[in-house]
This record gives C-alpha cells, sequence and structure tokens, in this order.
C-alpha cells in the first residue's frame, strides 16, 4: 500500500496504510486494526472447530462405525468443537470484532476509551486461546461443559481449560468495560441515548453482561484447583462434594453467555433492516428495551439446563417461568424488524438476504425454546437431539448467520473495497439450505428421543442423520464462500467502495472507507437521529 | 403438523404430546404469519430497476406494540401453565408404585425387584401399575430416559433421584443414557418390557434365586445360575473348548496355572475364581474374565459349586466325538485348501468366536476378513495379510483388534503350517 501511495500521491491515507509492516499491526492501539485482528484470529478457529463438526457428521452419516473415528475421538471431537467455538469464537465474537471496528466510528469517537486496554484484551485472548488449545489436545473428552464427576475422573486438562476460559474471561471483562466507558464518555456532541444506534446499545447491554457474569466462571475454577490440589470436597461426591453445583456455577455463567453471543447479533439486523428498507425501526425504543430486558432476564434463568439435574421441584418451576419471559422481549424485537419493512424501498442485497432469513431461523430458535422452557415438555426433550438443533438455531443461525451479516454490510467500510455480489449471494443459498437442512432433521431425531452425545445410534435413525450431514457439508461450503469471497476482495479487489455504498445515516458511513486513523477529519456534530429515513408522515410520528 | 412424537406407552404421554402439539401448531402459525409478511413484504415493496420509490416515516405505534407484546404474553402464562402441571404428575407417584433401585455405572444399568431379582440393561414392570424407580449411579452423572413414557431423570453419585411412570400399553421399550458419561455412553442403553399382570408375576418368579432357591436343591440352582449369569458363554459343560476352563471333570482337579504353581480345584479355588478371577490363571487362558463380586450371595456360591462338582459325575461325551460328528470323515487330501481349511474352522472351534455372517460375537467375524484394514489396540494400523493370520493363531495377544478383548488362545503346537495355510484359504473365500 506504501507504494500505491508513492506512485498515486493522491490516495488518501487510511487506517489500513498509514502505517506499514508487521510490527505496525502487533503494537498497534487503533479500534478498527484491532477489530481487524481479531477478526483473523476468530475467524482461524471457526474454520477448524467447523472441520470438526464435518468430521463428526462424516461419522454420524450412517448408523454404526464408520471406521474414521473410534467413540472415544468422537467424544473428544465433539468437545474440542464445542469449546472452540464457544470460548474462542462465538463468546468473543462479535463485540470483539464489529463492536471494536464500529463502536467508536458509530458514536463519533476516535477510539475507545482505553486503547490500551483494548490491545491487551487481545493478547489476553490470544494467551486464553493457546492454553485452551493446550488443554483441549490433552485430549479432552468431557464435552465443553465439563461437568463434574466426570470432568475429575478423566484427566487433568479440565483444569487447563478453566483456566484457559478464566484467562478468556478478562479478555472479555476488559473489552465489556472499555465499551461502557466509551459509550459513557465519547459520544460526539449531539449523540443523545435516544440517538444511539441499535447495535451500540446491544453491544452495551452486551458489555453489561461481559462485566457481570464472567467473573462467575473465576471463583468455578478457584474451587476446581481447591478440589483439586487441596482435597477440598466441593464437586466431587467422593469428597462429600455436590456434583450439581458445579453444573449451577457453570450455568450461571454459560448462560447470560448466550446474550452476549446473541444480543449483538440483534443489534446488527436492527442496522441493516431500517438501511436496506429506507424505514426507520419500528418501535425504536421497545428494541432497546428489548435488549436490556434479555440481558437483565439471562442472569436469571440459568437452572432451565437443569430441570432433571436433580434440583428442587420448586426450583424448577421457578426456573420455568422465567424463562418464559425471554419469550417476550424476542417476540416485539421480531414483530419490529418485519413492520420496518413494511411500505419500505427494499433492497435484496447480501446483508439484507442474510437478515432477512435471521427472521425466519430466529423465529424457529425462539419458538423451540418454548417447549425447552415448559417443564413437562423439556423432561421429554432435555439432552436429546432437538436440543441441539434447537442452540444451534440461536448460535450459529443467530449469533454466525448474524456476524456474517454484518460482516457484508461493513466490508466496504473496513476494507474500501465492494466483494463479489454474485459470489456472496450463492454462498448465502447454500448457507441458509445447509443449515435448515442440517438441523431441521436434527429437531426430527429429537422428537424420535434420539440423545445427544452419541457416537452410534440405533438405525431407525439412519435417514435423518444422512440428510443433516449433506446439509452440514453444504452449509460448511457456504461459509467457505462468504469467507473467502470477503478475505479474497478485501485483500486483492479492485472495486473501491464509496463512503456510504448502502446509502445509510449512520455515522460510520459519513467518513472515509476505509476510515483514516482518527475516524474523522473533525469532530461531528449530530443533531438527527440515526433512522430517519423516508418522508414524514402525519400518523405514526411519535417514537 | 409435525407429529413425530414416539407411541405414547405411559400416563403422561398423552398430557405431554398434548401441550407440545399445542405449541407446535401455535409456533408453526406464528413462523408462517411473521416470516410469510416479511417475505411479502419483501416482494411487494421490493425496489425496482435499481431505484428507491418514496417510504413513509413510521416510526411505531404504539396500540400494535402494545398487542404484540400481551399475546405472547398471555399464550406464554398458558403454555406455562400446562407445563407445570404436567410436570407436577411426573412428581407425585401415587403411594401403591412398584419400586424398582435402580443402579447406573460406565456403562450399565443394574436392576433390582422388591423380592431380591436383579437384571440387568432390563426391566420388565406390569402394564397398568404405577412404577418407580430409586436411582443412584456408583461413579459419574448418567441420565435414565424412556422416550416412550416421557420420562427422563438424571442420576447422581451424590444422592438418590427418584421418577415414575404408569405404563398403559405392552410391548418392549428402548430406554437411553442421556448424560454423557464417556467413551460407552451411547452403548448405554437398555429395555423395558411392559407385561401383562400374569405375566408378570410369572416372570418375577419362574427364575428368581429366592423363588429357586426354596423349589432346587443347591445342584440344580447352580445349574439355573449358571446359564442366568452366563458363564455359559465362556466355560462348557461337556469338555468341549471354549474362552474358558471347561467344568466337565473339574472338581478334585490339579489345574496347573499360568504362573507355573498347581492348584487343586476345590471350594475356595472355585470360589476365588467367581470373585477374584484373575488372581489364579489356568495355563492356556487368558485373565479376562469379570469379577462376580458383590452379584452372588454365599448360597448361590455354594450352589454354584455343588454343581461343579456334580459335573465330575457326569459321563461327558468326548471331545473327539463331538467333532466327529460335525465332520464326516472324508479323505481331506482330496479337498481344496479351502475346504480343509473350512472344517479346521469347526474343528478347531475358530467358529465360536468368530462368526462368518458378520455379527460381533467374541472376536473379530470372519466376514470379509480378508485385507481388511483398521486400528488396533494401542492405535496403530493392520491390514490383514497372510502374515498378519498366521501369526494372529500363533500368537494370537501380540495384535489385537481395538475393540476387542484379548481373549483367544494361542494355537502353537496345534496346527501345522499347512493346516494354517488351508484356514488362510478358507479365510479369503468368506465374504
Amino acid at each position: 500500500m506504501s507504494t500505491a501511495a508513492s506512485t498515486a500521491p493522491e490516495v488518501k491515507k487510511n487506517y489500513l496504510n498509514d502505517h506499514t509492516g508487521i510490527w505496525s499491526w502487533i503494537y498497534t492501539l487503533d479500534h478498527k486494526r484491532i477489530g481487524i485482528m481479531y477478526l483473523v484470529s476468530l475467524f482461524t478457529f471457526f474454520f477448524i472447530a467447523g472441520l470438526i463438526a464435518l468430521t463428526m457428521r462424516y461419522e454420524l452419516m450412517h448408523a454404526g462405525a464408520s471406521g474414521l473415528l473410534t467413540p472415544k475421538q468422537y467424544n473428544v471431537a465433539f468437545t474440542l468443537h464445542g469449546a472452540m467455538m464457544v470460548f474462542l469464537f462465538i463468546v468473543p465474537g462479535i463485540p470483539a470484532t464489529l463492536g471494536n471496528f464500529l463502536l467508536p466510528l458509530m458514536i463519533g469517537a476516535k477510539d475507545v476509551a482505553f486503547p490500551r486496554m483494548n490491545l491487551l484484551s487481545y493478547y489476553i485472548y490470544i494467551v486464553g486461546a493457546i492454553m485452551a488449545l493446550v488443554a483441549l489436545l490433552n485430549p479432552i473428552d468431557t464435552g465443553w461443559t465439563f461437568y463434574t464427576p466426570y470432568s475429575i475422573q478423566t484427566g487433568q486438562g479440565v483444569v487447563l481449560m478453566t483456566a484457559a476460559a478464566f484467562v478468556l474471561g478478562f479478555s472479555s471483562i476488559l473489552t465489556g468495560l472499555n465499551f461502557i466507558v466509551t459509550i459513557h464518555k465519547l459520544r460526539a456532541p449531539g449523540m443523545h441515548w435516544m440517538r444511539l444506534p441499535l447495535f451500540v446499545w446491544a453491544t452495551y447491554a452486551t458489555a453489561g453482561i461481559q462485566v457481570l457474569a464472567t467473573p462467575v466462571v473465576g471463583i468455578n475454577l478457584l474451587l476446581l484447583i481447591m478440589e483439586r490440589t487441596m482435597g477440598i470436597g466441593i464437586f466431587d461426591p467422593k469428597l462429600g462434594g455436590d456434583p450439581v453445583l458445579f453444573q449451577h456455577l457453570f450455568w450461571f455463567y454459560s448462560h447470560p453467555v448466550v446474550y452476549i453471543m446473541i444480543l449483538p447479533a440483534f443489534g446488527i439486523i436492527g442496522e441493516i433492516i431500517p438501511v436496506f428498507s429506507r424505514k426507520p425501526i419500528f418501535g425504536y425504543k421497545a428494541v432497546v428495551i428489548a435488549s436490556f430486558s434479555l440481558a437483565l432476564l439471562g442472569f436469571f434463568v440459568w437452572a432451565h439446563h437443569m430441570f432433571v439435574s436433580g434440583i428442587s421441584d420448586f426450583s424448577a418451576a421457578t426456573f420455568s417461568i422465567i424463562t418464559f419471559g425471554v419469550a417476550i422481549p424476542t417476540a416485539v424485537k421480531v414483530f419490529n424488524w418485519v413492520s420496518t419493512m413494511y411500505r419500505g424501498s427494499i433492497r435484496l442485497d447480501t446483508p439484507m438476504l442474510y437478515a432477512i432469513s435471521f427472521i425466519f431461523i430466529f423465529m424457529v430458535a425462539g419458538t423451540t425454546g418454548i417447549y425447552l422452557a415448559t417443564l413437562g415438555v423439556d423432561v421429554f426433550y432435555h439432552d436429546t437431539y432437538f436440543v441441539v438443533a434447537h442452540f444451534h438455531y440461536t448460535m450459529q443461525g443467530g449469533a454466525v448467520i448474524g456476524l456474517i451479516a454484518g460482516l457484508h454490510f461493513w466490508f466496504p467500510k473496513m476494507s474500501g473495497k465492494m466483494y463479489n455480489e454474485h459470489i456472496a449471494k450463492i454462498g448465502f443459498v447454500l448457507v441458509f439450505i445447509g443449515f435448515n437442512l442440517t438441523f431441521i432433521p436434527q429437531f426430527v431425531l429429537g422428537m424420535h428421543g434420539m440423545p445427544r452425545r452419541y457416537f452410534d445410534y440405533p438405525p431407525e435413525f439412519e435417514s435423518l442423520h444422512f440428510v443433516s450431514t449433506i446439509g452440514a457439508f453444504m452449509n460448511g461450503l457456504g461459509y467457505a464462500m462468504a469467507i473467502f469471497n470477503l478475505a479474497l476482495t478485501g485483500l486483492f479487489g479492485k472495486v473501491k467502495a464509496p463512503r456510504n455504498p448502502y446509502d445509510s445515516l449512520s455515522l460510520e458511513w459519513q467518513t472515509d472507507s476505509p476510515p483514516i486513523h482518527d475516524n474523522f477529519e473533525t469532530t461531528p456534530i449530530i443533531t438527527e437521529w440515526t433512522y430517519g429515513y423516508g418522508t414524514p408522515v402525519r400518523d405514526g410520528t411519535h417514537h | 403438523m409435525f407429529r413425530f412424537l414416539p407411541e405414547q406407552a405411559s400416563t403422561f404421554a398423552a398430557d405431554v404430546d398434548w401441550i407440545h402439539n399445542w405449541i407446535t401448531d401455535i409456533s408453526v402459525f406464528f413462523t408462517v404469519a411473521i416470516f410469510g409478511a416479511a417475505i411479502l413484504f419483501a416482494i411487494i415493496w421490493r425496489r425496482r430497476e435499481g431505484k428507491d420509490h418514496a417510504t413513509p416515516q413510521i416510526l411505531g405505534d404504539h396500540k400494535l406494540e402494545a398487542i404484540w407484546t400481551i399475546v405472547p404474553t398471555l399464550i406464554c402464562v398458558f403454555v406455562a401453565v400446562k407445563g407445570l402441571v404436567s410436570y407436577q404428575d411426573m412428581r407425585t407417584p401415587p403411594a401403591n408404585t412398584l419400586d424398582i433401585s435402580v443402579t447406573a455405572e460406565q456403562f450399565n444399568w443394574s436392576f433390582e425387584y422388591p423380592n431380591g431379582k436383579k437384571t440387568t440393561n432390563d426391566i420388565t414392570v406390569p402394564v397398568g401399575h404405577p412404577v418407580k424407580f430409586i436411582m443412584r449411579s456408583k461413579d459419574v452423572i448418567h441420565s435414565f430416559f424412556i422416550p416412550a413414557m416421557r420420562v427422563k431423570k438424571d442420576v447422581l453419585p451424590s444422592m438418590f433421584t427418584t421418577l415414575w411412570f404408569e405404563p398403559i400399553k405392552t410391548g418392549s421399550y428402548q430406554g437411553f443414557c442421556t448424560e454423557y458419561c464417556g467413551a460407552g455412553h451411547s452403548a448405554m442403553l437398555f429395555k423395558v418390557n411392559v407385561v401383562s399382570d400374569a405375566e408378570y408375576d410369572r416372570w418375577l418368579t419362574d427364575d428368581s434365586t429366592e423363588f429357586m432357591k426354596s423349589k432346587m436343591n443347591a445342584e440344580d440352582l447352580g445349574r439355573a445360575l449358571y446359564e442366568q449369569k452366563t458363564c455359559n458363554t465362556c466355560h462348557s459343560i461337556d469338555g468341549s473348548m471354549r474362552i474358558g476352563p471347561s467344568f466337565a471333570k473339574l472338581w478334585n482337579k490339579k489345574e496347573k496355572l499360568v504362573d507355573g504353581t498347581e492348584v487343586l480345584v476345590d471350594e475356595n479355588y472355585i470360589e476365588s475364581s467367581i470373585v477374584n478371577p484373575n488372581a489364579q490363571v489356568v495355563a492356556g487362558y487368558a485373565p479376562i474374565m469379570p469379577s462376580f463380586e458383590g452379584q452372588l450371595s454365599v448360597d448361590e456360591i455354594k450352589a454354584l459349586i455343588a454343581f461343579i462338582k456334580g459335573l465330575e459325575k457326569t459321563e461327558v461325551a468326548p471331545v473327539a466325538a463331538v467333532q466327529a460328528v460335525a465332520v464326516a470323515p472324508v479323505d481331506r487330501s482330496k479337498l481344496k485348501p479351502e475346504e480343509r481349511g473350512k472344517i479346521l474352522s469347526q474343528e478347531k472351534l475358530c467358529i465360536s468366536c468368530h462368526s462368518i455372517d458378520g455379527s460381533k460375537v467374541i472376536g473379530p467375524s470372519f466376514k470379509g476378513i480378508y485385507g481388511r484394514k483398521g486400528k488396533l489396540v494401542g492405535g496403530a494400523d493392520y491390514e490383514v495379510t497372510d502374515e498378519y493370520i498366521k501369526e494372529s493363531i500363533l500368537n494370537p495377544m501380540a495384535k489385537v483388534v481395538d475393540g476387542y478383548a484379548p481373549a483367544m488362545p494361542p494355537y502353537a503346537g496345534q496346527l501345522s503350517d499347512d493346516d494354517i495355510n488351508d484356514i488362510i484359504a478358507y479365510l479369503k473365500t468368506v465374504k
């Protein structure tokens, strides 16, 4: 890029070319570069964990052993897949990548409040990721949930893995803290709270969970270490401990984490639909309130993972009722997205296709959650393929497809290039069909009573598993196309992106593509709401 | 729509399924309506010819938003209450339950009935009677799941958990372990046989040891146990060779052990061989017998001793005679090598552990064995060649296929090189 600058002196400086060389990345304090570094790291793990998923689907394609994996290796594979996807990819996920890149741009700031802490959080993430890999390759075969006492019996790796989660947690806490302070302190003049883009609101709600829930994993680790090194009985029944306590502490963190994964994805959808419909978001305040309701409720529903674990019937009833509370803000969000499209001028570009598909996927994710909140029905579905399909609809269909949608949407801003729209659309079709083909059969398997984490299964389940495997490979191919399309056009693409290819009113689009190091030439002054699309009408002018 | 739940075999099933199917219908309705609206909007108001048309700046509508907050809330309250009621039923067993004690361990289920009858991975219950399970794990967490009954409960090592149901239909139903418990998790299955009252009574008493003890003399009880505890899989009573020593003429015999010492087969040797089988292994056999410690009472061990003692008197057919029945006296030199090999595989009882139809017995099946590739215990690769077969016959412990026990006795000195070549020729033909 420096050569481009020398031959064409009119080329403007931007965050990618103002400093060059590897050290300019390693030492960078620029939130945009840190976001890109996270993006590359995260997708490396996504790629590995995705290949492991395909290996498992291959093993499950036919009844009986395929010869590819032994039962023990299969168990290691689903542990690797789950732990890497959750701890190294989806939890840091959208906040660390798009959050880092966009948050200061969206509120008109030069950077986050603590740029050095931001870089620190990245390196803590890398240290945690290395620890996790070392622990996982031990190998661990406990599943990503590390339930005691099996995890105590099966080797030392689990302590290192929890330590890795602890370290990764600090990365998460620092990011959350940084975002909270940034949103409070660095909003440009005129960027009132009620003018904030929904993605910022979602990131803010998420940051709260990151700061409050993550320390519990630390407590879990300390207790585990005390048990393993000092013989104090906490989780191990042989020492007088209670294995169900581990599940409580585990889910007290790991359920709110679900909202760390999904709220930012909601935020992305809330950005894309108004821009591509040329309409203001319908019920802005309701969408914001819904985000915070979800963040809050997320703390009080953890035991719905434990209805058949031996918790008291009173606890089960209480957690079931609170869990139903989650359905309402989720429903409100979906209704508001669809209403935003009403009488719009709808552009069906790739980000919008992903966003519309997200509505379907999240309807399925949400309504299948209703079954699992319903006590009598969850007794049947707990730990079956129904649960596997449900959480993949939220985690993959929600968080990952949300991230992919956002990457396509903000790609011109991030790279200064346009991606190939045809390949992106083919990728989208493969992802959408492949994803549903993978997991709809798994819902049906769950209805038949097929338990999860089974290396082998009775032959009557074979046809559904076969279809699911075909879908998984299609899904994988779709992601590969989508991501390589972005990566290759980003690196080598010739089509320059304008400042604002989608005519968005949001602040990040009002600066160069890619932005300069300080984001804006002069501090922007905001005079209007972010979503003022369309012609004002007499009815429905309140917000 | 989407009615895929298993058959309804307990009193809970209808209730659970009703609310389940109600959720399905309402979910499908809302998903189709809302996503349908999104698709419809995208079609009706799509941008045409690359130009935006004017759009109204609609910011919201309090009335609409109130409706789509309140309606889902009402639906959720209804579903939550129905779910609670069905759960309440599952947690409230009636007073007159048949109580079965369940012990889970990696990777099997043991059941004990009130009269002391024990079963493994197999439950028989009377139709129309409430059955309660009192469950405890010996090691890690397991979970007891019978889809047709719509019941599931974790089985913990730290406390007892219970579960009950009332079967309403006779039949055989599959049960699963649904809490991941290790390498054998997916094989930790059990069967639930729901039978009529009369059949249940017969089943419960017919082969129950209590019942047998009262009716049988020790020797007969021992014979029943010999079959019931599956001793017969590995120990013959007619002198024929199986995995372990035959019980025929075993009593009072001096056996040579693997460590070179001798032992007299008496009461104490038999008891120690049952409880701690691998302490004194007879020469020529592998130390593979599982311990039956805690599974047999002193009376039952006594009965088995009486049974083995009784076999001393029994006139058993000599081994040769058994073989003579199986193999017609033909001039073998006129046969093809593979035919000779086939006869040898029967004479030497290879086929009692190696099936020829692909089914898994004690050792790998002969079906399609030649040229087979796979993993050995320890992870090395193997391919079945002439050399591999020869080694496996002469020194079977050297290479054991992953998933099998090192149980095969060596045949060195029992088969000539020609015999082995015949067997190899035969194995090439088993496809």
